[in-house]
This record gives C-alpha cells, structure tokens and sequence, in this order.
C-alpha cells in the first residue's frame, strides 16, 4: 500500500460496509418493541457491557465514515489540495475529539 | 438547420448566435460547422484536424453531450446547440485550452519504461494476443477531451490527474513489455490520482471510443492496494 489515501479509502468501504450491519443492529435494538426508546429503556441498555462496546464500535465506525468523507470533500476542492496538510491534521483532530468525547459519554452510564 | 452556438472572445464576452445551414445527407455537425466558416461567419472559431474520428480535435459540446463533431450526423437532430467542453478554460467559441490536460497526460509517464529496450541494438518485444488484449482497448484514447469534460471531481478540481490520463497509466501498467509499473503506481497514488474519482462513471459513458476511463481508474486502484 502506497501511503496514507489508498489506508484511508479502504477504511472507508471497510466502514461503509460495517455500518450497514450496525446500523441495522441498532434498529432493531431501538424499533423491535414499542418503548425501547424511553430514557428508562436507553439508560438500561447502555448500563449493559455488551452494548456499551457495541455503540463504542459504532461510534468509532460512524465518525471515521462521516469525517474521511468530509476530508474528501475539502480535498475535491482546489483550496483544500493546497492546504492537504492542514485539512488532514485538522479532521484528525476533530474526529478524535468526537470519539473521545462520544466513549466519554457512553462511560458514564 | 438551426446551429445554435456558444460563441465567446475577450471583447465581448460569452453570447449565444444563431445560424441557418442547409442539410444534406449524411452531412455532420463539422461539415456544418465548415460551411458556418466558409459561408456566414469566417470569424467561428472550432478545431478540427483528421474528419474521421482519429484526431479527437473536434469534441464540442453538441446537444449536452460531448461528441465529436466529425462523428455526429445531422440527421439525428432537429436543431443543434454547440458549446465548448465544460472543465475546460475557453480560448475563442469552441476552442478549449488543452495544455493542462496534455501535461497531467505527461505527467504518468505514458510511454514504455523498459531497460532492455534499446535504440542501438533493436530487439524485437515478443507479446502473445492474451498479453496485448489486457490492454488493448485503452490504446484506443485519441485524447478529445470529452471524458475530462464531464468528470465532477475535474469540475471542483483543476489539478487533478482526470480520466484520460489515468486511462493511459493503467494501459503502460497491464503492457507485458512494460516495467515502470511502480513508478507510475506512486504518481496514481497521490492524493490528486485516483483517490478523488466518485465513480460517477460518466467519462465512460461520454467517451466516443467506448474505452471506459472509469473501469481503468478501478483497476489502477486495485493495483495500488497490493
């Protein structure tokens, strides 16, 4: 593998196909019965370990998918090529922010 | 026939201009646009260059969809609008500047890289017809321009490699005589190669040799995995 793109687009398919199966775990952990998604029902869920690691997954899925692809977007653009360094070190760090910051709020529960 | 044309030069700017021209069978939109220029209007600016479709000089916008004029019967249509090919900077009506195209063309290296090649003492490069078919369609590519014009990732950005000449790398890449397969790899690979093509597929779709541009940006990809 030549350098970072060619890692970064594989981790997309690779993501984009992880997420169709998560998602649709998580549709029917929040849709197959009628209150599953009262705060009493959540709070429950995400108490138990095995959930807990399953929405940390998901978390880390979704926010690598959703900021690669912002990057690819600002890198379809002129000023974005330009500024390639800066576009990458910067949605590095927002990603993990967000991951950090979504592991965070799942551990409190 | 109606020839509507996107007309354009520095004085005034970009305008639109009506002319009629009388049809004969089996004419094409270039012989229609000779007459405009021998007839009705000397200063219509278009390029063209073989009339056979080899050249790739007179792809224009016709209708929407880029052709190349020489190719495009008349019959087909009841009027016809022209315009330039999009992504393209405009030098005078149907004129496009095609340096930049030429030179990320240039820049995949698209030409045999074969150490054992030599000038002084001819060898002859022995290819069975299974070696020669892995890459044969894409020597077809007569460089018109129409799959570039089309290509959403060219519209937003200029420096990228496009799918002509991507096209070209992946058909020196699967040549069996060919050994600059690596170093053409590293130049594909940058963020501005085949990393920013969304398969929209459209320069496969535009392209007046069926050559399929999209297909070879896929398979360069897959190459560049390993």
């Amino acid at each position: 593998m030549r350098g970072f793109e060619p890692l970064a687009w594989v981790l997309q398919a690779i993501t984009g196909i992880a997420m169709v199966f998560l998602i649709t775990v998580h549709f029917f952990a929040t849709h197959s019965a009628h209150d599953l998604l009262s705060y009493e029902s959540a709070v429950e869920r995400l108490k138990s370990f095995d959930y807990k690691l399953f929405y940390a997954l998901l978390l880390i899925v979704v926010s690598f998918h959703a900021f690669n692809g912002l990057r690819a977007v600002i890198l379809d653009t002129e000023g974005g090529m330009k500024r390639k360094r800066l576009v990458n070190v910067s949605i590095a760090m927002l990603a993990i922010l967000a991951i950090a910051y979504g592991l965070f709020l799942l551990m409190r529960f | 026939m109606k020839f509507k044309i996107k007309r354009f030069n520095e004085k005034n700017g970009s305008y639109w201009q009506t002319f009629e021209v009388p049809v004969r069978t089996a004419m094409t939109v270039l012989d229609g646009l000779f007459y405009i220029r021998e007839n009705l209007d000397n200063s219509l600016a278009f390029r063209a260059s073989c009339r056979m479709g080899i050249c790739g000089s007179c792809a224009v916008k016709i209708n929407g969809k880029p052709r190349l004029a020489c190719e495009t019967q008349l019959s087909k249509f009841k009027e016809v609008k022209i315009e330039p090919l999009d992504n393209f900077a405009v030098i005078k009506d149907l004129v496009t500047e095609f340096e930049g195209f030429f030179a990320k063309h240039k820049k995949v290296k698209p030409y045999l890289i074969n150490p054992k090649i030599s000038y002084e003492n001819p060898v002859e490069q022995i290819q069975t017809p299974k070696q020669l078919k892995a890459y044969y369609d894409f020597t077809l590519c007569i460089k018109c321009g129409a799959c570039y014009s089309v290509c959403p990732a060219g519209a937003t950005l200029e420096s990228y490699l496009g799918p002509a000449a991507l096209a070209s790398a992946y058909r020196f890449n699967a040549d069996s005589r060919d050994h600059g397969k690596e170093e053409r790899l590293k130049i594909v690979s940058q963020p501005n190669g085949v990393w920013r093509c969304h398969s929209a597929m459209e320069c496969s779709e535009v392209c007046p040799k069926q050559i399929e541009p999209a297909k070879a940006i896929q398979l360069l990809r897959r190459a560049t995995l390993r």
